[in-house]
């Protein structure tokens, strides 16, 4: 067996040549005629009988051939160079087609490798199929650090001693670890910088099964008593760039002005559990009052702030695991409820009864951001892949174009014996062709578009995108995948039409008017074209209408002439004592600056997607059973809402009175007092607290007007401030400086102002709101840059092929058309004549296409901002357009046909 | 001469390995070994011969030597090879239990 396929093999490369089999049929031939001659016949007659005998020597030779084991990959290379020869016969055609399939197989693979890494790829470690993620329905009664990825009955946080319950008490799991990240001051060979930290359990790297690429990494007994074992590992990347890789085991580094032992560096490729967080740092989460010193977590079963994964035990499914799971989960709840304040059985049902834990697929790691980036990557797909469909239909219409002008060669081809699916292999191998190398281009011109794109959405965010501008094989598969479909697609349009035709028929058809199912046929490939094309164009239409709404939406407050910047003096080792006095060193000095109108400051910065909020307690209101009504609760600089300039409806601002041991005061937005006190100046005077934190009882001293706070997005939420000199805890503020001048301006001197301070401050940042914003809208400004230039390519297709088939059919029916002109037709008749015909179909399309792109429209509402879904600006336009294209492809050749000279026309043959 | 008979299908590489079990041999005579053998009765046109000698010795059966003929000209000799040897006692294993077979059921109608 082996043997025969090495022969097989060895005969592949090098088959028997022509010499040798015309030398072997040569001497069968002459054996013969000497033994027709020893046989008695005449030299002439014993030559004649013989080769009558051997019968076609040329046959005979083409046989051996055909036994080549290499045969048919031989045919299949000559269809090739015969396909290339004919496409570079027509170099226009060729260029046009490999083109249009090269931008969209590039568009499609750029995408679908951003998608492949968002939603596909598993995370680098071992086994990753048996990891699950954890998380929870019920009550979240306490505060909640969330970086997203929540949706109804499905809360990813949880509290340290739930989590320490779940893996000690569990029989399912080999392992359950838990991580929360935060930004962090190093400072390294005294120099300081702000990176990301990971709190981890100590089993996070065992459980994940992650190496150590020095040192050791951390085990279980890492995770002590809190505080007590200041260790840290280092993320490879971050050594690598950060540390040039000194040799780090045992050295010292501060984290907050903590130190902290470095043990290990984890193995290269591994981030987080979390997909899309790049910590340059891990710490045991028993270190979690070093990376979070405002809070104190570790002991509260009320702080929810821990991402959970686990590793499945070998033979147990998701299923069984969670069957297992829930009486423990809910034995937990009950023994948390018992200490709660509200003993209600509502609230019961609430917090045990109707709480339960779900596991989800956790190969591809837990990630908030996933969820948001999921409808919009898939939206974007869909319309690449309408992209791809609209390049097949062009490309087919433009080979059926061709294959028309062909119906002679194949005729004669038939005639000499071809049968349909040589024909068909022939057809197929000009398509590989085109298909392959617009292949070959799409993938040449992907990483370079995927770079600009990633490029593009790193820019002003200052983080390290989540994405690698790479194709791995998946990618590629797909690509090829993708290719091969669409060639085989787009080459069967002519197939179909020369599959085995009548040769009469076709031999007339340089006679006629391309009658009958060629025709139909093309009417398809116009109605596709415009149909597709209409789609993408309203989705263009939409997304960039919804960018445009979301850019001026008014949030409540002016957003020009306003920078902003962070800065915490933590990260610079400053103990928390010294903190309040730097932080206003820092606001007097930026006010001090020339061009400088005011500054304030707040720990929870604005249209960034943060929210800092919880329950409050006010004087005078009983809330109802199962009100669940959280405020956002900021901590803010007496300057701050001057600054951003909300306007005061009632009572004062905050002032310089307000210091940390006068009367605690809080200032409500409208929402607030209107959701509390029925109305804005009722609220004067009333008492404002946080439950179960001593100390926060403030009197509400202000009413102002509502403004956004965490995105544009999202409508503004009831608020209350307290100047952050009474506020119980805080962390690093963010500061907002109002500037006379053009705000970019005032960046330098403020950085200047604050080295002057202190050298060690880190001054991250500084940035104007409006690219905050754009920064924040950032998934919504890709969509809509993607929906336009895949509208644009969309457009510029639609009127490529319909040029074509256009130009091709006006062409067919210049006979016709001379006979109508010689009858007495005019021109404009002409012209007439063969617009409405166009526009009627395209009409007829666009009637047909216009529910299907509000079903569309549907399905992606939830990405729309301040835009109907049948926005009758948008769909107009779009008609507009594609209808404006249509008639101008139908316009050029109809022209083109009426000034024929009807006397020639009709001479055409 | 009675009509040469049709060749059963796929008997004539069995007639081929036959032919050249016992000594190497080139086309020409192995064309006139089969048609001799065979009283007359089975003639291998020259246009089928080649095309499965050639397929035989892609698939390792038999191999090609250049060697003198009879009347001194180069030609290709085929001869038989260990997996050729093989194949034909297959062959021959298969016909005899299909004309076996066959007989059978002649002889009882």
């Amino acid at each position: 067996m082996l043997r025969e396929a090495f022969t097989r093999l060895r005969f592949f490369f090098s088959g028997q040549s022509r010499a040798t089999v015309d030398e072997e049929l040569q001497f069968h031939i002459d054996r013969q005629i000497e033994a027709n001659l020893s046989a008695g016949m005449s030299p002439a007659e014993a030559r004649r009988q013989a080769l009558v005998a051997f019968g076609g020597r040329e046959r005979a030779r083409e046989q051996c051939r055909e036994q080549r084991p290499s045969w048919s990959l031989e045919l299949f290379f000559r269809d090739l160079r015969y396909g290339l020869r004919g496409l570079l016969r027509n170099p226009g055609f060729t260029t046009v087609a490999i083109l249009t399939l090269a931008l969209a197989i590039g568009a499609n693979t750029t995408i679908f490798s951003l998608l492949d890494q968002a939603l596909l790829r598993a995370l680098p470690v071992r086994d990753p199929g048996r990891l699950v993620v954890l998380s929870f329905a019920g009550d979240q009664d306490g505060h909640v650090h969330s970086d997203g990825g929540n949706s109804p009955g499905h809360a990813h946080e949880f509290s340290y001693p739930m989590v320490r319950d779940l893996r000690d008490k569990n029989e399912v799991f080999s392992g359950l670890i838990a991580a929360a990240s935060h930004d962090v001051g190093i400072t390294w060979n005294n120099r300081a910088e702000s990176i990301s930290a990971e709190l981890v359990t100590g089993n996070y790297f065992q459980t994940l099964g992650v190496r150590p690429a020095l040192g050791r990494l951390f085990v279980a007994g890492d995770e002590t008593a809190p505080g007590a074992n200041p260790v840290a590992v280092l993320n490879f990347d971050y050594w690598r760039t950060h540390l040039a890789e000194a040799p780090v085991v045992d050295k010292t580094l501060l984290v907050n002005g903590t130190p902290f032992t470095i043990v290990g560096v984890a193995a290269p490729g591994f981030h987080s559990m979390v997909w899309g967080r790049l910590p340059a740092i891990y710490v045991p989460i028993t270190e979690q009052s070093v990376v979070l010193p405002d809070w104190s977590m570790l002991a509260d079963h009320r702080s929810y702030w821990l991402n959970v994964v686990a590793r499945l035990r070998a033979g147990i499914g998701p299923a069984q695991a969670l069957a297992s799971l829930n009486p423990l989960f809910h034995s937990l709840r009950a023994a948390e409820f018992s200490s709660l304040h509200d003993q209600s059985a509502e609230a019961r049902k609430d917090f045990v009864t109707r709480a339960h834990l779900n596991l989800e697929p956790g190969a591809q790691g837990f990630s908030p951001t996933r969820q948001g980036m999921r409808t919009p990557l898939t939206i974007v797909m869909g319309m690449v892949l309408l992209v791809i469909a609209m390049a097949v239909v062009n490309v087919a219409s433009l080979l059926l174009v061709r294959a028309a002008t062909r119906a002679r060669e194949f005729s004669v081809r038939y005639a000499l014996g071809a049968t349909g699916g040589q024909v068909m292999r022939q057809l197929l191998a000009e398509g590989l062709i085109l298909g392959l190398s617009g292949a070959a281009l799409g993938l040449a011109l992907a990483p370079e578009a995927l770079r600009l794109l990633i490029h593009w959405t790193a820019a002003g965010s200052g983080d390290t995108p989540p994405f690698a501008p790479t194709l791995d094989w998946r990618v590629l598969l797909f690509t090829l995948g993708i290719a091969l479909l669409a060639s085989v697609l787009f080459s069967l349009a002519p197939a179909v039409q020369f599959w085995n035709p009548r040769l009469v028929e076709s031999l007339k058809q340089q006679s006629n008017s391309g009658a009958g199912s060629s025709l139909s046929f093309r009417r398809t490939c116009v109605a596709l074209q415009i149909g597709f094309s209409l789609l993408l164009i309203v989705a263009a239409g939409l997304f960039v209408r919804t960018i445009e709404n979301l850019r001026h939406v008014n949030a409540g407050f002016a957003t020009d002439h306003l920078l902003a910047f962070d800065l915490a003096p933590e990260l610079a080792g400053y103990p928390a004592a010294d903190v309040a006095p730097v932080e206003q060193r820092v606001l007097d000095a930026v006010a001090a600056l020339p061009g400088v109108r005011s500054v304030g400051a707040t720990n929870d910065p604005d249209l960034q997607d943060d929210g800092t909020s919880g329950d409050v307690a006010v004087s005078g209101y009983t809330p109802p059973p199962n009100d669940d009504f959280d405020v956002e609760l900021p901590s803010v600089s007496t300057g701050y809402l001057q600054t951003l300039g909300i306007p005061l409806l009632a009572g004062r601002y905050f002032n310089a009175g307000d210091t940390a041991t006068a009367q605690k005061v809080a200032v409500v937005n409208q929402l607030f007092a209107q959701h509390f006190f029925g109305s804005v100046t009722a609220a004067l005077g009333h008492h404002v607290s946080r439950p179960r934190l001593a100390d926060t009882d403030a009197i509400i001293v202000g009413v102002v007007a509502n403004a956004k706070h965490s995105s544009v997005r999202d409508p503004a939420r009831a608020t209350s401030y307290i100047p952050f000199a009474q506020s119980v805890r805080r962390s690093g503020l963010t500061y907002y400086v109002r500037t006379w001048q053009p705000p970019d301006t005032a960046a330098n001197s403020i950085r200047a102002a604050v080295a002057n301070i202190d050298a060690k401050l880190i001054v991250g940042d500084v940035r104007t709101l409006t690219a905050q914003i754009d920064n924040d809208l950032l998934t919504e400004r890709i969509v809509a840059l993607l929906a336009a230039i895949f509208g644009i390519l969309a457009t510029v297709l639609a009127g490529i092929g319909l040029y074509g088939i256009l130009a091709y059919s006006t062409a067919q029916r210049t006979r016709e058309i001379g006979i109508r002109m010689a009858l007495g037709a005019r021109r404009g008749t002409v012209v007439g004549l063969i617009l409405r015909e166009v526009l009627l179909l395209a009409g007829g399309t666009i009637l047909v296409t216009l529910p299907l792109a509000v079903l569309f429209t549907h399905a992606v509402r939830s990405q729309l901002f301040g835009v109907s879904m049948i926005d009758p600006r948008v769909y107009g336009a779009a008609v507009l357009v594609i209808a404006g294209v249509a008639a101008l492809a139908a316009f050029i050749p109809a022209r083109r046909a009426a000034t024929v000279d009807p006397a020639r026309a009709l001479r055409t043959d | 001469m009675p009509p040469p008979a049709d060749l059963l299908q796929g008997t004539l590489d069995m007639l081929i390995l036959k032919a050249v079990v016992l000594e190497p041999q080139h086309g020409w005579a192995i064309a006139q070994r089969i048609q001799q053998t065979s009283e007359n009765v089975l003639q291998i046109g020259q246009g089928s011969l080649y095309p499965a000698l050639h397929r035989l010795e892609y698939k390792g059966w038999i191999r090609a030597q250049w060697g003198a003929s009879e009347n001194n000209r180069r030609a290709r000799f085929y001869s038989l090879t260990a997996a050729g040897r093989k194949q034909l006692e297959a062959e021959l294993a298969n016909w005899d239990r299909l004309a076996g077979a066959i007989n059978l059921v002649l002889a009882r109608i």
